[in-house]
């Protein structure tokens, strides 16, 4: 395989925008592509991810339509959709694509536009990435997944709402640091530990927000990489899977597939978890971040809980988890999601994340779940 | 081609009458619920039907309070993942039990649930 890094990157603030899904795109590549000071015409291909464009947007098709609101229409184009994890396995694409030595230059991204319908209808859209036989049926949402997960874990290793509550918290202390981020603003324990239930033990301030937003990366082969500034590698980009349904996991208190994810992409990269320096992993609710920071190998299983009270997983802890606000208070437009979080990691390894930016950051790792825990992605990165 | 030993039409048909259903390897002996075209554990294409008796424990549950569309009438109400005596496990939404009851490790019993001519999995109180 060939190597191949990230010459560019661009994120839209997320939020609400009266902007459709391809347009919030469109904003985020131009941005990727001037970052990375690139021709639109070096572009190859683009793969993007889009999740619930059919039904908030009536659109599909999502590729060509992106690649045209852009103003490149002739390239190959596909929309990939692992729910939330849709623009990393979207990436995942193109990192083999180039290894393969078939392209050269391929824009990634994904978008996603979810505040143009009520809370309601993006609750019942966004449960449509578990199964719609055997759980649907029985009225089962995404925080309901995460509830049961959560339960399981207090259960199992006695972890406790204060310490899930203080991952909402330190994401939000990031995400002040953030100017994209959605929410940039300081909230206490008190305040989440407060705020209503969703699906117990889950309350509304456990729980990462609906949002609009767009995110992009350029990425290269190593002989265009080595004329644009400051390219950062891709270590490494692997995928794993597990059952769909909920019943089927046999412990609801790990996820199986970031634990698999993230062995096959340390196994590429030559590395092991005490060489990550930052990370941005998929906190959609404050216990998928201490399930995720066990699976990834940073701790024990069990002792996710206690690292984030305990400030290990702050700006300035032993590794610092989420700079850039997570999905809790960056937001989470599930399609530009995994985009997102590469931006934020290449952006740190360059040393240009300003206040939020972990000193020396060398290898950096992003972690992106898909719905129900049965799509995880893991890529790793490193600089020169 | 092979039919299947048991449709998802078929479950629901039997769970309508009452009648929980897995599905044994008549290669390996894993049992599975729902059922699947291979058996994971082997592989093998062997499955044979086989009734539960319908009860199980509660390994996790939660409260939903904020409901997809076509349940918001019914919030809040409980969904578990309920083990099976058997031993395979399945979600369910538990019924006549009150909220503040539900815990992990409490018995409950398998009862078809009928909505809009759809039958969906159930678990009430044991005795």
């Amino acid at each position: 395989m060939r190597r191949v890094a990230v010459i560019g990157v661009g994120v839209t603030k997320f939020g609400l925008h009266d902007r459709t899904s391809a347009e919030l795109f469109a904003d985020a590549a131009g941005d990727a592509l001037t970052d990375a000071g690139i021709a639109a015409s070096a572009v190859q291909a683009l793969y993007y991810g889009n999740v619930v464009g059919g039904e908030t947007e009536h659109q599909l098709h999502t590729g060509p339509q992106a690649a045209s609101v852009l103003g490149i229409p002739s390239v190959p184009t596909t929309r990939f959709e692992t729910a939330c994890a849709s623009s990393h396995a979207a990436f995942r694409h193109a990192v083999m694509e180039i290894g393969a030595g078939v392209s050269d230059v391929i824009l990634v991204g994904g978008a996603e536009r979810v505040l143009n319908v009520s809370t309601a209808e993006s609750t019942e859209y966004f449960a449509y990435a578990s199964d719609a036989v055997w759980e649907q049926p029985l009225g089962l949402t995404f925080p309901g997944v995460f509830a049961l997960i959560a339960r399981a874990h207090m259960e199992k290793y006695g972890t406790t709402e204060a310490q899930m509550a203080a991952v909402a918290v330190k994401n939000h202390r990031h995400g002040a640091l953030n100017p994209k981020a959605q929410f940039q603003k300081q909230i206490t324990i008190d305040q989440v530990l407060r705020s209503a239930y969703v699906a117990d033990p889950l309350k509304l301030l456990d729980c990462c927000p609906f949002s609009d937003g767009g995110a992009a990366v350029v990425l290269a082969s190593e002989e265009v990489a080595r004329r644009h500034r400051k390219p950062v590698w891709v270590l490494a980009s692997a995928a794993a899977s597990d059952w769909m349904l909920l019943g089927d996991k046999r412990d609801l208190a790990r996820v199986p597939a970031t634990e698999r994810a993230a062995a096959a992409a340390y196994r590429q990269a030559g590395l092991g978890p005490t060489d990550v320096d930052v990370v941005e992993l998929h906190d959609c609710f404050t216990i998928a971040e201490i399930v995720a920071t066990e699976g990834l190998g940073l701790f024990e299983p069990g002792a996710g809980g206690r690292a984030a009270e305990t400030g290990l997983t702050s700006l300035g802890g032993e590794v610092p988890v989420n700079p850039s606000g997570g999905l809790k208070a960056k937001g989470h437009p599930i399609g530009a999601t995994g985009a997102a979080q590469i931006a934020e990691i290449v952006t740190q390894l360059r040393g240009e994340a300003g206040p939020r930016q972990v000193d020396g950051a060398r290898t950096g790792l992003t972690h992106t779940l898909g719905g129900n825990t049965a799509t995880v992605l893991v890529s790793l990165f490193g600089r020169d | 081609m092979t039919e299947p030993v048991i449709t998802a039409r078929a479950f629901f048909e039997r769970a309508r009458a009452g009648q929980l259903t897995a599905v044994r390897c008549g290669s390996c002996g894993e049992l599975a619920i729902p059922p699947r075209e291979l058996c994971p554990a082997c592989h093998a294409r062997a499955w044979q039907p086989v009734p539960l008796v319908g009860e199980g424990t509660i390994t996790s549950f939660t409260v939903i309070r904020v409901a997809p569309r076509a349940h918001a009438a019914d919030a809040p109400y409980a969904i578990a993942v309920v083990k099976l005596q058997e031993g395979v496990s399945i979600l369910g939404r538990i019924v006549d039990i009150p909220l503040d009851k539900v815990a992990v490790g409490l018995p409950v019993r398998f009862r078809p649930l009928g909505a809009q001519d759809q039958t969906s999995i159930g678990f009430g109180p044991l005795g």
